[in-house]
């Protein structure tokens, strides 16, 4: 089932006006910084006021001619966010688990092998590398089975060898959960082997809805 | 044989009386101590989140009034709640009617004056520990799906920990050295009201120096080890605190 947004809202300078939808699969955002990327983000997942309309598959999160706004916590929304906001004090398996304390632990298990986090589940936060931590929070973003997942530059921290390998794991938890993703990105790796679908940002607008360039290729062939 | 070692039984009598006022009046001092302090941890965090996090109107009204204490002559304070709960005061009533004793002069009374007069000294150091969460730990809660009452449990309180824990400490410590608020509530009665630094006083006043001496070291002592002990949290890097 596909999600529609139409999102307007004035946060400082920025104005931002989006109408589109979102699929099951991998929607990736790119565009300038202070194009309001990460500002749509938090918007969809009701951290910043906004105007408009979102539906995702069938539940309202946001009528605003209604005056209805879904409250965060009940929004089964996934983020990763530049900060990963680890909880010091508890264990990397905690902080994955944490608002997912009855999900299946052999998941949790498979999904850590899949992330390279295996080893550290154990590990408190701050023993972990800027790499890791990124990868810990992504866990616990999937491990809760979002009907969104909200990735802000998800493989930043990560070195190139394991960017590579990352990319293909998402898109194979992607197309198992059956989830929509919307991804912020400035790597073309990311748009050429994730994305379903691209859009471009430029001031707070969608300038162009472009097709993926793997589509493209194959076009071109 | 009684008239030869009079004085001495006399003298021996009243050391131990002494020691018994002493003994007596430091238990009074800390049951009120822990008292005060569980009440105020239970009372004073709500009150820590609502000016931490809430917009409300009348929210800079309500930090003056919890504050107020820090400023307030302690006998002033001590006028308002003997006025407060006096036997003829609303309060004073339902709590006769309850209770089938007074409220003024009792060691309860002592722990109404004592609760609002500690109220900042628990209040500030957990405000300022909420206020020092980082928003995304706070975002992550609520993206995470967490209720209110995880949130509270998982992430805030573990966050604010050091926060309550200090103003644990400062609250019990600041009610140990109460005297011109539990003096004007409680009076002076032994055995009920008086407290470790109204016996103090009480000696000072009759020239026992030794035993004003020994029960002003004892309080001594207890604030130095509160206070160590604050500044080891905070030093353990929990939240630093102060209390402005």
């Amino acid at each position: 089932m596909s999600s529609s947004i139409h999102i307007s809202a004035q946060l400082g300078s920025l104005s931002l006006l989006v109408e589109s939808s979102i699929s099951v699969g991998i929607t990736l955002i790119s565009g300038e910084n202070g194009a309001g990327k990460s500002t749509l983000l938090r918007c969809l997942a009701g951290l910043e006021m906004a105007g408009g309309q979102i539906h995702v598959t069938g539940q309202v999160w946001l009528d605003s001619s209604a005056g209805f706004s879904l409250p965060v916590e009940q929004r089964n929304v996934g983020c990763l966010w530049t900060d990963t906001a680890l909880l010091p004090w508890l264990s990397v398996e905690r902080n994955i688990k944490l608002g997912s304390e009855d999900s299946d632990h052999g998941d949790l298990m498979k999904l850590a092998e899949l992330l390279e986090i295996s080893p550290l589940m154990q590990r408190k936060p701050h023993m972990l590398s800027t790499g890791e931590a990124q990868r810990v929070a992504l866990a616990r973003a999937i491990f809760k089975r979002p009907a969104l997942l909200l990735l802000d530059e998800p493989f930043s921290a990560q070195a190139p060898a394991i960017r590579q390998r990352l990319r293909v794991v998402l898109k194979a938890v992607v197309e198992e959960l059956k989830i929509a993703v919307v991804m912020v990105s400035h790597d073309v790796e990311d748009a050429k082997l994730l994305a379903d679908s691209h859009w471009h940002m430029r001031e707070g607008r969608l300038l162009a809805e472009v097709k993926p360039i793997s589509e493209l290729l194959r076009a071109e062939e | 044989m009684v008239g030869k070692y009079g004085a001495q039984i006399q003298e021996l009598g009243s050391t131990a009386g002494d020691a018994l006022i002493m003994l007596e009046s430091l238990l009074i001092s800390l049951q009120l101590a822990l008292v005060t302090t569980l009440i105020l941890l239970v009372l004073a965090f709500p009150l820590a989140y609502l000016l931490a996090f809430k917009q409300f109107l009348g929210r800079t009204l309500l930090e003056v009034v919890v504050a107020m204490p820090l400023v307030l002559p302690p006998t002033v304070l001590g006028y308002f709640v003997l006025l407060m709960i006096a036997p003829d005061s609303t309060l004073g009533r339902a709590w006769q009617a309850l209770f089938d004793s007074s409220l003024a002069f009792s060691f309860s009374g002592m722990v109404v004056a004592s609760v609002l007069y500690s109220l900042p000294f628990a209040v500030q150091p957990m405000q300022q520990a909420l206020r020092a969460i980082p928003v995304s730990w706070l975002e992550m809660a609520k993206t995470q799906s967490l209720n209110v009452r995880q949130a509270l449990w998982q992430v805030i309180l573990p966050a604010a920990k050091g926060g309550v824990l200090v103003a644990a400490v400062l609250s019990f410590a600041h009610t140990m050295g109460e005297f011109g608020v539990v003096l004007m509530v409680g009076g002076s009665i032994p055995g009920e009201t008086k407290v470790a630094s109204i016996a103090l006083f009480e000696f000072v006043e009759m020239q026992q120096q030794s035993e004003a001496l020994m029960l002003a070291l004892i309080l001594m002592a207890v604030c130095f080890a509160m206070l160590s002990l604050v500044y080891a949290i905070n030093r353990n890097g929990m939240h630093m605190v102060t209390v402005k």
